[in-house]
């Protein structure tokens, strides 16, 4: 149990690049969702999306080269839609679509068979010739995270961040110097859909399999967690929440219980935190009606 | 030409006209005071000039441009500024960031003109006194501090036309005197004020020109000394003076 407590060889290697991996999709979805306080719940949608079209192609051609301008193609035109539907819809019907355009993707995927093998998923998945090996992958994804991390806090200190952040906490008074809400918007979607696109590149790979059990609400549960424990906005914060998570999260696995305990005990315990550190940041999460 | 023109502006709000045939033009460097009781619609025609209500009629123009259905940011590009009554600061980011935030949103020709940006958000803050709390949470300020911060970066944003709703609001008979003197500050530079303002000596001291509203109507425009002793004005603050 110790040896799985303090991870080492291919257990850390595996969680380092969990831990990478989903940190790039989060800090796209925190400029979103954090930053922006924009209530998109539609992360995952952008993932199905990008992530099918990616290795749908993949398998149909073999060639990452048609693959990934497709895959980013499809995280744009859903980054696109998003942002279209956030400025014409109140935050609380846009939580409510986002919701929707989710489970839309998810049953086009899981009833589209010819095309997406519906819940068989997309076995074999090849990797990049030069990720072939797991400590190549992990060690291209953590490069990959870790500029996207600077990136990110690049973002959160510049005009754009902080014109997003007044925009979240007063559009009016936003509007009034002059900050222009759509094109914040659009650069703050195609940031969490190039977020998907990347983990989704990487993840599968790791896998070797597609399946559509890995875009299910569950994640954009982790999601949102993960960013409200690590303070909405803050690159650093949500990072190292990210880091903290999926290290409780895996190292759950040592503990001596049932595997179909464990599963339920998780689920439990991560709706503790999120309760908590909702609870925590009660005041701050959402921006509070101010009149004029 | 006058600098702005506003020509038979109404505005019909779930059924209710809150704006009734609203005609007023003004000039370039006047300070022209908006007077009159709660629920006239006053913020409501300033929210229609600045863009974030849409008027049922009539039509708005910046010099010689309709900027009738152009969006509030558009508008704020093109020179309105706006004061809110309720402290239109952004209580989340510090106060050099509320200053920089307004910088940044100016078009990059003006942004240009600023020349060093930082040394600008250090002079914005020094004009009004709070450069001591200039890595403050805006939201830790009084609420007088917060009028000032609002005013003086709306002022620095380089706007030609400035709508100050209710800018003496909360705010302490010294800060008062600071409001006034930054108002005649903006006047010296030519700029062009709109304000409202429920303080009658107050308005009387800085305007050029004062405009009464009530129930959505313009009723009474003229100079402060010519409206104060107008028995229309006393009607609406006051009621009929029933003796007479």
């Amino acid at each position: 149990m110790l040896s799985c407590l303090l991870p080492t060889g291919n257990y850390a290697l595996h969680l380092l690049a969990i831990t990478s991996m989903t940190m790039v999709h989060v800090l796209g979805y925190n400029v979103i969702f954090g930053k922006g306080k924009i209530l998109h719940f539609g992360p995952i949608a952008v993932s199905l999306a990008s992530g099918y079209g990616t290795f749908v192609t993949l398998t149909w051609t073999g060639s990452y080269l048609l693959a990934v301008p497709i895959g980013i193609a499809m995280a744009v035109l859903l980054s696109l839609l998003f942002t279209w539907l956030s400025l014409r819809l109140e935050p609380d019907g846009l939580g409510i679509l986002t919701i929707a355009m989710h489970q839309i993707v998810l049953t086009v995927v899981l009833n589209w068979t010819p095309v997406t093998r519906g819940a068989l998923g997309l076995p074999q998945i090849p990797r990049m010739p030069w990720l072939q090996s797991n400590v190549a992958l992990t060690s291209a994804v953590v490069l990959v995270a870790t500029a996207w991390f600077f990136l990110m806090l690049l973002f959160e200190r510049s005009t754009y961040g902080r014109q997003l952040q007044a925009l979240a906490e007063h559009e009016w008074y936003a509007k009034a110097l002059g900050i222009n809400r759509p094109r914040l918007y659009l650069i703050a979607f195609l940031i969490g859909g190039i977020g998907a696109f990347i983990t989704n590149l990487f993840y599968h790979q790791y896998l070797y399999l597609v399946h559509p059990s890995d875009f299910l609400f569950p994640v954009l549960i982790f999601y949102v967690m993960i960013i409200v424990a690590g303070k909405p906005g803050s690159t650093m914060g949500v990072a190292l929440s990210t880091i903290l998570l999926i290290f409780l999260r895996e190292e759950l696995r040592c503990l001596p219980i049932a595997a179909s305990v464990l599963g339920p005990l998780r689920m439990m315990l991560f709706g503790i935190i999120l309760l908590a550190a909702v609870w925590y940041r009660r005041d701050s999460l959402f921006p509070k009606k101010r009149t004029i | 030409m006058p600098l702005l023109s506003v020509s038979h502006l109404s505005l019909t709000l779930n059924a209710q006209q809150i704006l009734k045939n609203v005609t007023f033009s003004v000039d370039q460097g006047e300070v022209v005071g908006l007077i009159g009781p709660n629920g006239s619609g006053k913020t409501t025609l300033f929210n229609v000039l600045s863009g974030f209500l849409k008027p049922t009629d009539g039509s708005i123009h910046l010099r010689d441009a309709d900027i009738t259905s152009v969006s509030p940011a558009q508008r704020a590009k093109l020179g309105i500024g706006r004061v809110f009554q309720n402290f239109g600061i952004f209580r989340e980011m510090t106060l050099e960031e509320n200053v920089l935030v307004a910088l940044e949103a100016l078009p990059k020709e003006q942004r240009m003109l600023l020349g060093n940006i930082k040394d600008v958000v250090k002079g914005t803050l020094d004009m009004v006194g709070l450069s001591q709390h200039a890595k403050k949470k805006a939201g830790s300020l009084s609420g007088g501090q917060m009028r000032l911060l609002e005013i003086a970066r709306t002022l620095k944003s380089g706007k030609e036309l400035f709508l100050l709703d209710e800018p003496t609001a909360g705010v302490s008979p010294k800060m008062t005197k600071q409001v006034a003197e930054l108002i005649a500050e903006l006047k010296k530079e030519g700029k062009t004020v709109l304000i409202i303002e429920h303080d009658l000596p107050f308005i009387s001291q800085i305007c050029d020109r004062v405009m009464v509203l009530d129930l959505g109507e313009v009723v009474l425009n003229g100079k402060p000394k010519e409206i104060k002793h107008d028995k229309k004005l006393q009607e609406i603050y006051f009621g009929a003076d029933p003796t007479a």
